[in-house]
């Protein structure tokens, strides 16, 4: 089993390595897609490899010139990327989210890659609108029309109908792993199970379906073990966490059982209708999909990301909430406060963890993770008593 | 370069000491900001329903439609312009609101929150005498939230709070105005297939928004009351890019902190007569000082642009600070580009698409290579030296393109500077910074202007 994790870890850590590789051998193009909301599957059927974008380690210099301090490290790591030419090697880019920060990023990547096509159609944001499907739908099928004429080849209606099935049987696998986790039933690392979801935003579907087809098959199943807390991490939204916060939180005697992480439940908590016209499918999914774990840079009226927490948190047996807060993150600032009152006012333990690109203060962080995981311990017990 | 004065009013003044030489034409703005917001405070003893909105300047459907609009920007400038925003600061920090989220909507937030809590408690928690507590007692709450924000999300979720800090009871409007990206080979400044589909996009949400209007007002929405409104800010409007046509002398007679405070006429100010003479008299103003010579800095020697969000705490401070080295602030990317900039798209019989296209072309909500070519066309028609903008701590929807814009001016032979600040957060301005960047920029220009 440590082999699976191992080539998911090396493919997590180095997507761009991986794709110049894929690229080499297959001779098909590949393609950038930024988070939170762009299908995969239609950058797949057209024959390329979908690669989603993510935050790299190097620290934020040559970028510098072109992006200010106060934006998410999840911008500036992309802007440095774009500037040291580190995402020559993608042959387009696919976005038009509503986070103000990427559109900044997306008007950088076009001023330093002026030969870089980018498939950009913004997606419409208010999902409780009377127009959002039709005008969800016209944005993939124009997205549809761009990417033919990028690989002068059409996108059949079959082969994106195959390429939804792949990616809903991806998603499922690793849903499977979610409940396996939450259950208790296997011991997975939150690093590990961040290499997992990172790399299937990279490789190509039919290595990693394999690849979790053995994960499944081999990791030791037991039976829930006691002693560590049980804690839901909440947050992140573009941005993949640094592992070594994972660690952290580990090391301190807690348990993650469940999460809202983009690069976790996020990202595969939903499937397209296979049995619907893709571009429908695509579309309904969009739409539907911040019903089921509310997103806060989507408006719709009825959701409550704070009411989702509590409710997570009890399902999957949650001692506590760790929020996990990109610095600079407005989104995340809006809804947060809102956050912190609903577990207050339900005595749910919570702690707030704000992280950046650069160095984090992990002395101190761990101070705090620990305090809390004792604290959170104490009440469980008080309640149990 | 003169160094540091300290005037008998102990504030340091910078350069020559001179001050900012303002139209007196814009004084009736004052009334006429000090006259909408006592309509607003006595909205509910009237009987109107009141909408609060944030984003682009829609209030000609409210007005059409007998409501009263609280403009949650206007507000927040409205505190900060008059120095009462660090208690409604205080609220949202306290509530939870990280200090690097808009400040224009922490503000508005905080102060939401200061009103709530005073209804909560049945009585206002501060001394009777403080000066936040009249303002505060007096704003109404809303009947209906309407959200237009083009381009920034921010601007959207700070709506998205307000709907829920009301226990999502209020009914919600909220119009989409997306980017104008630029990127198909048709797209230009107007034109474009994009242009078209957006056009209609945005037109048809407006369309929804007067049916919003007429569901919970009980009303049937006046098309031709609209088209009315229209005629007054159509005219306003075209007054308004007349006297800015007039700038273009040497030197100039209003500079872009005029125009700043003449923002409230087009943005957020009933459609009314009062708009038409407002601007019919800041371009008399004008047009007089042309005939004479007088210009809006006593001694111009440099012409400036300024990129960014206005810093509202800092608007007579930094019309002194830009006079005080001889430098004339002509124009600007929030005044010169944007509020009804192209009011020959207004059919007065169905305006509808001309207003969408309208709140489409703000300027930020272009992409940049469209955006920047619309700054260097204001720059070269105004003669512009050099570029000053304004990094707005808070504020990315005004900062994210500035590297460009700074990169684009001296390409083009201008010089280009930043300074740190914030819309409504004072605490982000750094005046040290600006002085020494400033004089910086200034001999430059002095010995770009002495080699030629
Ligand atoms: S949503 Fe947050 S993490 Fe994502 S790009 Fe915007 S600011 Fe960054
Ligand atoms: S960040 Fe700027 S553009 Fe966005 S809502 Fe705030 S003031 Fe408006």
């Amino acid at each position: 089993m440590q082999d699976i994790l191992d080539r998911m870890r090396q493919v997590a850590e180095s997507p761009l390595d991986y794709a110049a590789e894929w690229k080499a051998r297959t001779g098909r193009k590949v393609i950038g897609l930024l988070p939170m909301h762009f299908p995969g599957e239609l950058a797949h059927a057209a024959g390329c490899l979908p690669v989603i974008l993510q935050a790299d380690d190097e620290p934020i210099t040559v970028g510098q010139a072109n992006i200010f301090s106060f934006y998410c490290g999840y911008n500036r790591s992309l802007v440095d990327q774009v500037t040291r030419g580190a995402l020559d090697g993608l042959d387009a880019i696919m976005f038009g989210d509503h986070c103000v920060q990427l559109l900044g990023t997306a008007d950088i990547i076009r001023d330093q890659r002026p030969d870089m096509p980018i498939l950009f159609n913004q997606l419409c944001s208010v999902l409780d609108a009377d127009w959002a499907m039709r005008e969800t739908r016209n944005t993939f099928v124009q997205l549809w029309k761009e990417l033919e004429t990028l690989t002068g080849q059409p996108i059949p209606e079959e082969t994106a109908r195959a390429s939804i099935r792949a990616f809903n049987r991806s998603r499922g696998q690793m849903r499977e792993l979610y409940r396996l986790r939450k259950r208790g039933e296997v011991s997975i690392t939150g690093r590990d199970m961040q290499a997992v979801i990172k790399s299937s935003m990279v490789m190509e579907k039919g290595e990693h379906l394999a690849l979790m087809d053995r994960l499944l098959a081999e990791i030791p199943r037991h039976a829930p073990s006691q002693g560590a807390v049980p804690v839901y991490l909440s947050g992140h939204l573009c941005h993949a966490p640094d592992p070594a916060i994972m660690d952290l939180i580990e090391d301190c005697g807690a348990t993650i059982v469940n999460d809202d992480l983009f690069t976790g439940w996020r990202f595969i908590h939903a499937d397209m209708d296979d049995g619907l016209l893709p571009a429908e499918a695509m579309a309904r999914w969009y739409v539907d999909k911040n019903r089921k774990v509310p997103c806060p840079t989507r408006a719709t009226k009825s959701q409550d990301w704070e009411d989702y927490l509590l409710e997570q948190c009890a399902e999957s047996g949650a001692r506590g909430l760790i929020v996990l807060m990109v610095k600079f993150c407005e989104p995340h600032m809006y809804f947060y406060p809102e956050i912190k009152e609903a577990f207050d006012a339900r005595g749910v333990p919570h702690l707030l963890l704000e992280t950046e690109h650069e160095e984090m203060p992990m002395e101190a962080l761990k101070t705090r993770v620990e305090t809390f995981v004792e604290i959170t311990k104490r009440r469980s017990a008080a309640e149990a008593a | 370069m003169e160094t540091l004065v300290q005037t008998d009013q102990a504030r340091p003044v910078f350069g020559n000491g001179l001050k900012a030489n303002k139209l007196k034409a814009t004084k009736f703005g004052g009334k006429l900001v000090s006259e909408y917001w006592e309509s607003v405070f006595r909205a509910k003893e009237e009987g109107k329903k009141v909408v609060w909105y944030n984003g682009t300047y829609i209030p000609p459907f409210f007005h059409s439609h007998d409501l009263v609009w609280v403009h949650g920007e206007a507000w927040s400038a409205m505190l900060a312009a008059r120095h009462k925003e660090i208690g409604a600061q205080g609220r949202s920090d306290q509530r939870g609101y990280d200090r690097e989220l808009c400040s224009y909507a922490r503000t508005h937030i905080g102060q939401m929150l200061i009103e709530l809590d005073k209804v909560k408690s049945g009585h206002h928690a501060m001394a009777a005498d403080d000066p936040r507590v009249e303002t505060m007692l007096k704003l109404p709450a809303p009947d209906m939230i309407v959200n237009a924000y083009p381009y920034c999300s921010s601007g959207q979720q700070w709506d998205d709070i307000t709907y829920r800090t009301f226990g999502k009871k209020i009914p919600m409007f909220t119009i989409q105005i997306p980017l104008l990206w630029g990127g198909r080979p048709d797209a230009g400044y107007m034109q474009g297939e994009e242009w078209e589909e957006r056009s209609r996009y945005v037109a048809e949400q407006l369309f929804a928004l007067t049916k919003f209007l007429e569901e919970n007002t009980g009303r049937k929405y006046d098309y031709d009351r609209l088209g009315e409104t229209m005629s007054f800010v159509k005219k306003a409007a075209e007054l308004r890019l007349e006297a800015m046509d007039m700038c273009t002398v040497h030197p100039s007679p209003a500079s872009f902190f005029d125009w700043i405070v003449s923002i409230a006429p087009v943005n957020f100010l009933p459609g009314d007569q009062n708009l038409v003479t407002y601007f019919e008299g800041v371009k008399a103003e004008i047009a007089e000082r042309v005939k004479t010579g007088e210009g809006a800095v006593p001694k111009e020697r440099h012409r400036l642009f300024f990129d960014g969000m206005m810093n509202w705490n800092k608007v007579g401070w930094l019309a002194d600070k830009f006079a005080q080295v001889d430098a004339c602030v002509v124009a600007g990317r929030y005044t010169h580009m944007s509020f009804w900039q192209e009011p020959q798209l207004i059919d007065l019989k169905d305006p509808i698409l001309g207003m969408a296209q309208n709140y489409l072309i703000c300027p930020n909500n272009h992409g940049a290579p469209i955006m920047i070519g619309e700054i260097e066309k204001v720059c070269d028609k105004f003669d512009i030296d050099g570029v000053v903008c304004h990094a707005s701590r808070t504020c990315r929807g005004m900062t994210n393109a500035q590297f460009q814009i700074a990169g684009s001016a001296k390409k083009y032979g201008r010089q280009a500077m930043f300074f740190e600040g914030d819309v409504a957060d004072e605490s982000f301005y750094k005046d040290e910074l600006l002085n020494v960047r400033l004089e910086a920029m200034v001999e430059a220009m002095d010995a770009k202007k002495r080699a030629a």
